[in-house]
């Protein structure tokens, strides 16, 4: 359920998550400096002294006077597991951020599990889930459909996009269609609440 | 409940002892609820940014804590070679304040517990009324959502 604060605007909280170095910041560095017709707040990372992030890049975006859109990504690295989970509160929808790197494929497996594990029956329901599958541009890059069935997803269900972050392919795209999900994703909530 | 009340609180809780800048009321999601800042202070920052990290930090060292099996966390202080940071739970929040490097410790800390526990009852309440919104608020709702994704097509 996205959040009121005192001046009525809803906000919703959408997060990036994925394995480590699957490209997460990048997408939502693209989306920053790119995409326009938002208004953006301040980007905000907390990274360790490589660049890498220790437990969340958070900026806010608007795209309409009432509605904003809090963007965190999560730390990707196994051992900031605590942080991913403390990150996940209150989210509103989830963009996955996959790696195409064959042996990065356990990793999109096991990123994937802990977000089913911390999610439940939510996930992809009341939580929309895209997915984003990133770096296509690898030479060796896995298939579709492998790197699909190891993410357990059924494009039928769910959005999914190909996309390169680095050069911002598929990422506008995949923003958009979280983004859509989640307000079309309460939208009927709130209208069948109302017809109650 | 008045619109304004967390800002009136933590207005009154900075002029309460000299030596504290800022005031920022967050929830555990690191959404900024409200802020207030002494007037000579004055200058344009990112209390978004703040709210999130504040709400972030504080959370983390709850679950610290937890881990550690040594209770709940009372209270983080942070100390800058500038100034303090201290951080406290209230109900659904946390109450964080922003001062000067030499104010007065055990005074900030009795003050903070007992504006914390005033704010975590009406932050309790705001923070569940959200969750059901009358109908005609319900219709204005509506509208803005359909407005932000005719906007999210334009972009």
């Amino acid at each position: 359920m996205p959040r009121v604060d005192p001046q009525g605007r809803l906000h919703f909280k959408i997060v990036f998550w994925g394995p480590s170095l699957s490209g997460k910041t990048t997408s939502l560095r693209w989306i920053y400096n790119n995409v326009e017709g938002i208004t953006k707040g301040r980007f905000v990372s907390i990274e360790d002294p490589t660049g890498r992030t220790l437990y969340f890049d958070y900026t806010p975006v608007s795209i309409s006077s009432k509605v904003v859109f809090d963007l965190y990504t999560v730390a990707g690295q196994r051992r900031h597991k605590i942080q991913r989970r403390k990150v996940l509160e209150g989210v509103d929808g989830i963009l996955f951020v996959a790696d195409s790197d064959p042996a990065q494929l356990q990793e999109n497996e096991i990123s994937m599990t802990e977000l089913r594990q911390l999610l439940g029956d939510k996930l992809g329901r009341e939580i929309p889930l895209v997915v984003l599958l990133n770096k296509r541009d690898l030479p060796n890059a896995v298939s579709k459909e492998t790197l699909l069935n190891a993410l357990k997803i059924v494009p039928v269900n769910i959005r999914v996009y190909e996309g390169i972050a680095i050069r911002g392919i598929g990422v506008k795209q995949a923003f958009k269609a979280i983004v859509r999900e989640v307000l079309w994703n309460y939208y009927q909530r709130a209208k069948q609440q109302k017809a109650q | 409940m008045e619109p304004n009340v967390f800002e009136k609180i933590l207005t009154r809780l900075i002029k309460s002892e000299s030596g504290i800048r800022r005031a920022i009321l967050v929830d555990r999601t690191g959404l900024t609820i409200a802020h207030a800042s002494k007037f000579s202070s004055y200058y344009p920052i990112d209390v978004e940014g703040i709210g999130a990290i504040a709400s972030a930090i504080f959370v983390g060292s709850e679950e610290q804590g937890k881990n550690l099996d040594i209770g709940d966390l009372q209270m983080v202080i942070s100390e800058f070679e500038n100034g303090k940071i201290f951080a406290i739970s209230c109900g659904q929040g946390v109450l964080c304040l922003i001062t000067d490097p030499d104010v007065n410790i055990g005074m900030i800390r009795l003050l903070m517990k007992r504006t914390a526990a005033e704010l975590g009852k009406l932050l309790d309440e705001f923070l569940s009324a959200t969750v059901s919104i009358p109908v005609e608020e319900k219709k204005e709702e509506e509208e803005e959502l359909k407005a932000a994704l005719d906007a999210l097509e334009q972009l």
